[in-house]
């Protein structure tokens, strides 16, 4: 069973249509990213599938239940990370950590808060208001709060936007060793960089999912420029984005002796995204 | 239940560690009873203190629970830990009920300290009985605030919003509930709106109790009527706060 099925989810605010028929399937085990532009829809999907949200249209399963007739079981069995922080300022990180790992009635309790205050690195400040923070300890307490009470399932939105580089990178090896836990997380960005990092993504552009695959097969979608110095003048060619082609490009050059230089120069996932969703636009 | 218990718990402990919140909420009535107290002292001796002074109180507790406890839930809203409380299992009816709980102990002591100042600036002489069910009645009041605060939070989306319902709701009852002038002496539709307010209904025991002789058939209905209020405000509260959008 998929950890996520949806087929044709819409969701109508007024005249403005956030979700226009979105189809998705996530594996278990997998970190699957959610990529689009700033009001793509990504949240509107998110808060869809853990039940915050009546779709207009469509059905999404998670885990085989029901975003909203099994709520109560599914949030047992999920964790949400919102893409503010969401915390309660005059409490502690560990207050806020032990009031909603508390709700889910979860086993040895205080251990776990313990061991999700380690696992985010707030070991050194548990005790102090969460309102002296800064933004990127509060989202490391609202990523506790979210992984407390063990779920199998995690959906962050847009988990490390703002965030400098040092602490992404941080964030992305907590992620990585969650899954390697055999837990699924579900993570949006509009970071480029961040979906090389996912298994699989899927490409989000005005509620619609345009492809969903893994970042290479993505990437193989673009072009590659092959630039040649032969005897002292310069061939140009574009080719295909998959490393095949590019061994087919250069096999005629083979080890001639005139061939001074090769330069290859391949579309970035960034470039390969944007192309998709001109093509959309177009179309 | 032990959800319910950690809401409360939670909102209990917010309250402590917010100095602010507390001032306003328990220091605010106190200085404003004793204005109270300033402006009455300009007035002929012949004007009955007793009348308007624990009724007055009684508003303070009103006005400032129901809108310290609106601002809270709707902060909840704002600040997104009342969709992450939905999605970790907290129910409507055990968020409600923790917010009432957690509140009741702020309501007791605004309740007692408001009124323990009216008696003791204004010299009220009560005996015993009169004294307990005044307390009793302002806490009922002050328990139907927080609850009309939690109705009335249901259709904020932020803080702003809550303000509107001040003049709307707030405004109006201390014309219309018998604090200023009898409700005989409105017009019959301004005595019937006045019927709505919970306060009419606290400033009706008030009233009866203040004078000498009165015994517990004279209030009972009332009482009944303010516990009603709360079940009413507790139960619509139960239905309007979104948990989907």
């Amino acid at each position: 069973m998929d950890a996520i099925e949806v087929s044709g989810l819409t969701k109508r605010y007024g005249r403005v249509e956030a979700l226009q028929g979105a189809d998705l399937s996530v594996d278990r085990g997998e970190v699957f990213g959610l990529v689009g532009p700033n009001g793509a829809g990504k949240t509107t999907l998110i808060k869809g599938l853990v039940g915050a949200l009546r779709p207009s249209g469509g059905e999404a399963r998670v885990m085989g239940l029901n975003p909203l007739r099994d709520r109560a079981e599914l949030r047992r069995r999920i964790g949400y990370m919102p893409q503010s922080s969401a915390l309660y300022e005059d409490l502690s990180a560990r207050g806020n950590v032990r009031f909603f790992g508390a709700a889910h009635r979860t086993p040895d309790l205080r251990k776990k808060v313990d061991e999700a205050i380690h696992f985010t690195d707030l070991s050194g400040r548990a005790d102090d208001p969460v309102h002296t923070f800064s933004g990127g300890m509060k989202r490391r307490v609202s990523l506790a709060c979210a992984l407390v009470h063990r779920p199998e399932m995690i959906f962050l939105d847009e988990p490390t936007a703002a965030m400098d580089p040092q602490l992404r990178s941080r964030f992305w090896k907590t992620f990585r060793e969650l899954a390697s836990d055999g837990t699924t997380l579900f993570i949006s960005t509009h970071l480029m960089d961040e979906a090389m990092l996912c298994d699989r993504i899927a490409i989000l552009l005005s509620g619609r999912i345009l492809t969903a695959d893994t970042p290479r097969s993505i990437l193989e979608r673009g072009k590659t420029r092959l630039t040649v110095e032969q005897n002292g003048t310069e061939e140009e060619a574009t080719i295909g984005g998959h490393p095949e082609d590019l061994a087919t490009a250069l096999r005629p050059y083979g080890l001639r002796p005139g061939v001074t230089a090769i330069d290859v120069e391949t579309d970035t996932l960034e470039a390969v995204v944007l192309s998709l969703i001109e093509k959309e636009e177009i179309a | 239940m032990r959800r319910t218990l950690l809401v409360a718990g939670r909102v209990v402990r917010q309250l402590l560690r917010n100095p602010r919140f507390l001032v306003l909420s328990v220091a605010a009535p106190l200085v404003i009873v004793y204005l109270l107290k300033i402006f009455f002292d300009t007035l002929p001796p012949t004007f009955d203190v007793a009348r308007y002074a624990v009724p007055v109180a009684a508003f303070l507790v009103h006005f400032l629970a129901f809108l310290l406890c609106a601002i809270s839930l709707v902060q909840e809203r704002t600040m997104g830990t009342m969709e992450r409380m939905f999605i970790n299992g907290f129910r409507r009816t055990e968020i409600i009920a923790g917010y009432v709980l957690g509140f009741l102990g702020l309501a007791t002591f605004q309740a007692v300290a408001g009124l323990a100042e009216a008696i003791w600036l204004f010299e009220l002489d009560y005996d015993g009985e009169t004294l307990a069910m005044l307390f009793v009645v302002v806490w009922l009041l002050a328990i139907a605030s927080v609850m009309l605060g939690i109705f009335i939070s249901t259709f904020a989306r932020h803080e702003g919003q809550v303000f509107p319902f001040v003049p709307l709701i707030i405004l109006p009852s201390v014309f219309l509930s018998g604090l200023l002038v009898d409700v005989d002496e409105l017009p019959t539709w301004a005595d019937w709106l006045g019927h709505a307010f919970p306060l009419f209904w606290a400033n009706d025991v008030i009233q009866d109790v203040i004078e000498s002789g009165w015994t517990f058939e004279d209030v009972q209905r009332s009482l009944v009527i303010l516990v009603g209020y709360s079940i009413a405000l507790l139960l619509l509260a139960s239905r309007t706060l979104r948990e989907v959008e």
